[in-house]
């Protein structure tokens, strides 16, 4: 969709801030970043409305005062973007590096532009420190980058009295690959394989993102056919990984029958994939346009699958949930609270378990979205228990959803044609529920319509800080059971 | 109760495990591309044209067409067979696709013998590693009977994924001798994923220097043979190729479960490699 735009000065956006992201307002923070490091460039999110809107404020001498202190969720986004453009958030209370280690030059800010004032020199040092917690008798244990199971990496640094965590320090950005950059250097015709491979198991959500950003700029709508094409597509995607995801919460309280049935069932799911678009992970079927054409008997083979996983999973799910061992090591561990989730701007299936009714495919419009948008399964507790009760959940209203969307689906064509070159100076931004929650892909084109900025916001970005803030006080056991319940991507995070 | 509960579902589901080793890609389901000895059509240069990681360079010998195909760069994305008008490329169902030597993954359909082939395969750019050579050079059965992978993940998690579903039942890898430790220490090889980008590369070395000898790695998925869409970025995302030796290359975005299966089975020893 195409956000509006304001270009204010540094005052007035705080002002803005203030009045638009207090408590009672109905409106989030989408991502704050900046173009070329001149600027600061804010999405703000209206889900009422179903709207967004961009505010641009250039900033002096490359520092501004951070917004940290007043609103948590702005923490990282503060942190990447003296990464990405060496802007100085001045106040931040932890002003670290966020993707860039010590492998990277001292003053190195791959997306900045604009030229660094004179004399300026780094804050801070590439080295990573951690947070040192004192007393007699603590420990730290650090885990990471390379982990014992098949998992991207991250690092992990507990600080642990006896069996239990008295801090948890995640560090990641093992996994920066440069794709933003990517995106601007690659001609925009083809910049959709990149923005795909940000993190290929969320392939069909970020390519979808991507294209209906693309196409708002473009001001081009793809033909109703490929928008519910697009919408069964990210059901379908969702709907695999969530199997995957309970399957994977099984292995590790241990009840392993059943969770090899839930890897075998979530074959089935990539069927339907392999079905739809001829890649297991729907990778290069959405691009901006549409998508690939579907022949109508894939399509009632797709809705037969469907029919048959919902009879499949049914004793397997029962089986987890009556487990009266699984029902304890998941009940009141890892709380994320209603006020923690709202004040760090958690998104997808952990805010829903914490009781916060948000999913994008209620207010923002994209595919078949908000009118075929399944209710929203929301939970209250937040533990690790109510997270799964939600991914169950989705399991079901997205089998819901993939069948009515076949039934109603039109014939016609599933591809418009692109125009030759972009609108100058233009916006478009693409939001996407995708698995794990609300992902935000967002363009800016320059003077010649090529692709000045591109930001990606994973829904990981916003939850990971609820990981280290949940398991306090809980057990390292416990640990590799919260983390599983989130389930967040570190590739897309570090980008 | 509830163990008998899941004793008797399992019991009843009866046997998932695919019994034909290596079955060809269903239909409509994109494997890697392959050339045929279709011509191709005069001046044409569509495939080059779409091709997202330039996989493809177009050469010309006695007036003909001439094409090399690099499967280390390509990430199966099918739009070359959609967009050959005289399928000279065309998809390729095989699950065996893994190879031991890095320029086996380049095919082509000029005549071998011509200089104009060999000129247009020389100038594929092909990595050395930083960090020593290869240290298995002859024939070896150590691995014959039984192999122990560390998986290192610096990807997107999509090959990941998929070598978690050649564990399944359905896939079940490890009937094949095959176990996915977690200690360096006890591991025979190495399976890398993911381009390798500057911020993993220290780890993945210490990994490396910690297996002791006799050791293998694989490269498996595109990004780690090449980097696939993340090569020429500043994280030096260029796949692992470029730091250790690597015995395996299994390419795909992600390869299929039965594409990684064979290619432990070639680093094993005990299926030959798709092409020397």
């Amino acid at each position: 969709m195409q956000p509006d735009y304001t270009e204010l000065s540094q005052q007035d956006m705080a002002k803005q801030l203030k009045e638009r992201l207090n408590k009672s307002s109905s409106e989030r923070l989408g991502l704050l970043t900046s173009i070329d490091g001149g600027q600061l460039a804010l999405l703000m999110l209206n889900p009422v409305k179903g709207t967004c809107s961009v505010l641009e404020s250039p900033i002096e001498n490359n520092t501004y005062k951070a917004y940290t202190s007043n609103f948590a969720q702005f923490h990282w986004f503060e942190r990447a973007l003296f990464d990405m453009f060496g802007i100085v958030a001045e106040g931040h209370p932890r002003f670290k590096h966020l993707l860039l280690h010590e492998q990277y030059e001292k003053d190195f800010y791959p997306l900045r532009k604009v030229p660094l004032p004179e004399n300026f020199k780094s804050p801070i040092e590439r080295t990573y420190q951690f947070l040192e917690v004192k007393g007699e008798g603590v420990y730290e244990l650090p885990v990471g980058p390379i982990h014992a199971g098949v998992i991207e990496p991250g690092h992990f640094r507990f600080s642990c009295f006896g069996e239990t965590i008295v801090n948890l320090e995640i560090r990641l950005g093992f996994l920066h690959r440069g794709v933003e950059k990517r995106l601007t250097e690659v001609p925009w015709q083809k910049a959709h394989f990149v923005a795909e491979a940000v993190a290929t198991d969320t392939a069909c959500a970020n390519a979808l993102a991507h294209a209906e950003a693309i196409e708002s700029i473009a001001q081009v709508e793809v033909p109703e056919r490929a928008k519910f094409l697009r919408s069964i597509a990210l059901e379908i995607e969702r709907l695999a990984v969530h199997i995957i995801d309970i399957g994977g919460m099984c292995t590790d309280i241990g009840l392993l029958g059943i969770s090899a049935t839930a890897g075998r069932l979530r074959g089935n799911a990539l069927r339907m994939g392999d079905l739809l678009s001829g890649s297991r992970f729907l990778r290069a079927f959405i691009m901006p346009g549409g998508v690939r054409q579907v022949e109508e008997a894939r399509l009632g083979e797709i809705k037969a699958g469907c029919q048959q996983l919902r009879k499949d999973l049914k004793p397997v799910w029962a089986m987890f949930l009556e487990n009266q061992m699984a029902i304890e090591r998941m009940t009141d561990v890892g709380v994320i609270s209603y006020s923690l989730a709202n004040e760090f701007g958690l998104v997808g299936v952990g805010a829903r378990a914490a009781g916060i009714n948000y999913d994008v495919r209620q207010y923002f419009p994209c595919g078949k979205y908000p009118e075929y948008a399944p209710p929203p399964v929301v939970e209250k507790g937040g533990d690790i228990f109510a997270r799964e009760r939600v991914r169950i959940g989705e399991v079901w209203t997205t089998l819901d959803t993939i069948e009515k969307l076949i039934d109603n689906i039109p014939h016609g064509d599933v591809k418009v044609e692109m125009p030759r070159e972009l609108p100058k100076m233009a916006w478009g931004v693409g939001i996407v529920e995708a698995f794990r929650g609300e992902l935000i892909h967002m363009i800016s084109t320059d003077m010649n319509g090529n692709i000045r900025r591109y930001a990606i916001k994973d829904p990981s970005f916003d939850n990971w800080t609820a990981i280290s803030i949940g398991i306090r006080n809980q057990l390292i056991a416990d640990f590799p059971l919260v983390n599983k319940s989130f389930a967040l991507s570190y590739g897309g995070n570090d980008g | 109760m509830t163990m008998l509960k899941l004793f008797t579902y399992l019991a009843g589901q009866g046997i998932a495990t695919q019994r034909k080793l290596f079955p060809d890609l269903a239909e409509g389901v994109r494997g890697m591309p392959m050339l045929t000895d279709a011509a191709c059509e005069s001046g044409c240069n569509a495939c080059a044209e779409v091709c997202p990681t330039e996989a493809i360079n177009l050469f010309k010998y006695d007036e003909k067409g001439g094409i090399t195909l690099d499967l280390g760069s390509c990430i199966n994305c099918g739009y070359c067979v959609d967009v050959c008008p005289t399928k000279t490329i065309v998809n390729n169902p095989t699950t065996r696709v893994a190879v031991k030597s890095r320029s086996a993954l380049i095919l082509t359909n000029g005549p071998k013998d011509k200089t104009e082939t060999q000129e247009a395969i020389a100038k594929i750019k092909l990595p050395t590693p930083k960090f020593g050579a290869r240290e298995l050079t002859k024939p070896f059965k150590y691995f014959n009977r039984a192999v122990a992978a560390r998986v290192v993940s610096t990807g997107c998690s999509a090959c990941d994924m998929e070598i978690g579903a050649s564990g399944n039942p359905v896939f079940d890898l490890e009937r094949f001798g095959v176990t996915v430790v977690a200690s360096p220490r006890f591991a025979d090889a190495l399976v890398v994923t993911g381009p390798v980008p500057k911020g993993m590369q220290p780890a993945v070395t210490s990994c490396y220097q910690a297996m002791s000898s006799p050791r293998v790695v694989v490269a498996l998925g595109t990004c780690a043979i090449s980097g696939g869409v993340h090569k020429n970025g500043y994280a030096d995302a260029c796949g692992i190729d470029q730091i250790l030796p690597v015995d395996v290359y299994v390419p795909g975005c992600p390869p299929h479960p039965w594409m990684i299966i064979h290619a432990f089975n070639v680093a094993m020893g005990k299926e030959p490699p798709a092409r020397e």
